[in-house]
């Protein structure tokens, strides 16, 4: 194998793992964002991000009365079908808040187990591949084939990144949300309602779960086991990069997604896991609060 | 009168355990029962390390592996009879628990719980791509039943008496622990932990020997499961059956042995009750853990405690208060999110 060849297949490994790295961000994302505004840990958002997938896929494959739609208008509906999810959903996590993390964490993960199960009773456990609406064939440029899925996906995920930040740095919604995440009690004596911007932050987070399951859902297998798999790797970029940070999701979840790439493709297939974990580990031993978090100091 | 009252129920309580494998209506009612006992004691190690430790540790299932695959490898190997392979499984799963300490006196919080999931899922997957040393997700079987003092235990009725007295043991050995000065230091750090340094304890040891101990009652329920089931696989020891343990000890009551005991014993039974309804019995499951989290925190145990405090009564059976309070009645400070 000569040197030119190590590199396209280098580089290929990196889009892929660029590419999974932008469903984990998105994942991480939803995570951060609740996280941020409401301090609650959310084990149920995998289970969630499976749901949306579900709900855009439905449509896209026929599994509603026989009703076939594009693609595109598929990705709208599942999108917004899991914001209203996200919007129920924060009324039944909103006293889980206040509680302590153990009872947070059992709660949300008795939620999340709920969420599963139904899943499986509706659509059953077995799960289904998924048609790219795109052509299968890799473009090749100067010897790296790239799937055209894996392009989308990934500019996908980078549009919504930017227009996450965007929303939230110039709405006015997006500033009351940021003002509620820094500080409830003055945000609220300002006038903010702060549950309204919660369940916005829900809807949001849910929203670009769906998006990214969507996205994602030509590339991997869809079945409901899928939450539990990229929950935990969603859940490892949102700590990996800082919990409750907005651009640490988003580091974050590159960093997992091209670890794990890399290492399944150079080091050990069998092992990626277990090393793109040993290598976060490691990090939060060396930097606790993430890459991009800020150090809390313990209060006495 | 109020102890012979708990001397009676004690007698009674002991009786209807003696005599269960010979009343019960089948084979297969025992060995429920039996799993139950496993389960117990594996809610005992996690009530040392979470419920009075105040450790978060979802690698439970990891421990009770390292504790199966310690007594299935020396028994299809080398004949190793489980007397031996017990105290083997036992050390190694406490070693497993205190390297796993480790990184924890770093990492707090929910970093903590996302890290010890870390190692768990490590740990498994070295289970499944080891072959030469597992033989990989294919598992291990024919396991051989024990033996002890020339007596085979060759069926879930006589397994039942081994289990009987594991757990018999192995929760007068936590209450030894926890009313001893062991406990008493556990309770302190999972109250404040600054406060108990301040004080002179040693945190980090006790964070560690805290999660020692969680690994060696899985070590111990571990090498009963290798030879009770014959057979094991790495998907046994997976994520879920952590949840498993962790889901039975918050509705037991988290900080409360007695809990370890009602929620081990319950929820196995329940869920067996419930198995002809397959997923819909997961969903309500999944939302009688709602429940719990959202109506009544301190599980049955703290509920009991509850109404004992309420109604200025004293059930029959409540014990004297040194075992501290179920954790969840604490309201621990979180800290603030960080705002990048």
């Amino acid at each position: 194998m000569d040197s030119m060849n190590i590199l396209s297949i280098f580089i290929q490994t990196l889009v892929g793992g660029i590419g999974i790295g932008s469903l984990y961000a998105l994942v991480a994302l939803g995570y951060s964002m609740i996280y941020r505004s409401m301090g609650l840990v959310n084990f149920a958002h995998g289970s969630i991000y499976m749901i949306g997938t579900y709900f855009g896929i439905i449509w896209y494959r026929g599994m509603v009365m026989g009703l076939q739609v594009p693609y595109p208008i598929a990705f709208v509906i599942g999108v917004l079908l899991n914001a209203i999810l996200g919007l129920i959903l924060e009324r039944i996590f909103r006293p889980l808040a206040n509680l302590d993390l153990m009872l947070m964490l059992l709660g949300t993960i008795g939620l999340g187990y709920v969420l599963d199960n139904l899943a499986v009773i509706i659509w059953g456990a077995e799960g289904f591949a998924v048609n790219s609406p795109l052509p299968n064939e890799p473009i090749v440029i100067g010897g790296v084939a790239l799937l055209p899925q894996m392009l989308l996906l990934i500019t996908g995920s980078a549009l919504l990144m930017v227009g996450l930040n965007v929303f939230l740095a110039k709405a006015k919604i997006g500033k009351a949300m940021r003002a509620a995440a820094q500080d409830r009690e003055t945000a609220s004596a300002m006038g903010i309602p702060v549950n309204t911007t919660n369940a916005l932050v829900f809807a949001i987070g849910a929203g670009l779960a769906a998006a990214a399951g969507i996205l994602a859902a030509p590339i991997v297998y869809v079945n409901p086991a899928m939450s539990a798999a990229v929950g935990l790797k969603g859940f490892a970029a949102f700590i990996l990069g800082g919990a409750g940070s907005i651009p640490g999701a988003i580091v974050g979840g590159l960093v997992f997604g091209i670890l794990e790439a890399i290492s399944a493709g150079f080091i050990s297939s069998a092992y990626t896991k277990g090393i793109a974990f040993v290598v976060m580990i490691l990090v939060l031993m060396v930097k606790p609060a993430g890459i991009v978090g800020e150090v809390t100091v313990d209060k006495v | 009168m109020k102890n012979t009252f708990k001397v009676i129920l004690l007698g009674v309580g002991a009786l209807v355990l003696l005599v269960f494998p010979l009343v019960a209506p089948n084979r297969y009612t025992v060995h429920i029962v039996n799993m139950a006992g496993i389960w117990i004691l594996m809610s005992l190690g996690l009530n040392l390390a979470m419920g009075y430790c105040g450790q978060i540790n979802l690698a439970l299932g990891a421990f009770w592996g390292v504790g199966a695959y310690t007594a299935a490898l020396l028994n299809t190997r080398f004949g190793s009879p489980i007397w031996i392979n017990m105290p083997l499984g036992m050390i190694l799963a406490g070693i497993t628990g205190a390297l796993i300490a480790l990184p924890m006196l770093k990492v707090r919080s929910h970093y903590l719980a996302l890290v010890t999931i870390g190692l768990a899922e490590t740990i498994n997957i070295i289970m499944v791509n080891e072959i030469w040393l597992t033989e990989g997700p294919l598992g291990i079987s024919a396991i051989e039943m024990p033996e002890l003092f020339g007596i085979p235990i060759d069926g879930a009725e006589r397994f039942f008496y081994l289990v009987l007295i594991c757990v018999v043991i192995g929760y007068l050995v936590a209450r030894q622990i926890v009313n001893h000065r062991i406990g008493r230091a556990f309770i302190a750090i999972r109250d404040d932990e600054t406060a108990a340094r301040a004080m002179g304890v040693n945190v980090a040891r006790y964070q560690v020997l805290a999660n020692a101990l969680a690994g060696v009652y899985c070590g111990v329920a571990g090498v009963l499961y290798a030879h009770m089931s014959t057979y094991i696989s790495p998907d046994i020891f997976e994520f879920k059956n952590a949840l498993f343990v962790l889901t039975m000890t918050m509705v037991g009551g988290m900080g409360s042995l007695a809990g370890s005991l009602v929620g081990g014993l319950a929820l196995p039974l329940t869920q067996e009750w419930l198995r002809a309804i397959k997923s819909w019995q997961l969903v309500g499951f999944g939302l009688a853990i709602m429940i719990v989290v959202l109506f009544m925190p301190g599980g049955v145990v703290g509920l009991t405690q509850k109404i004992e405090q309420a109604g200025g009564i004293r059930l029959p059976w409540a014990r004297k208060q040194t075992e501290g309070k179920p954790v969840a009645e604490e309201k621990l400070e979180m800290e603030g999110p960080n705002v990048a």
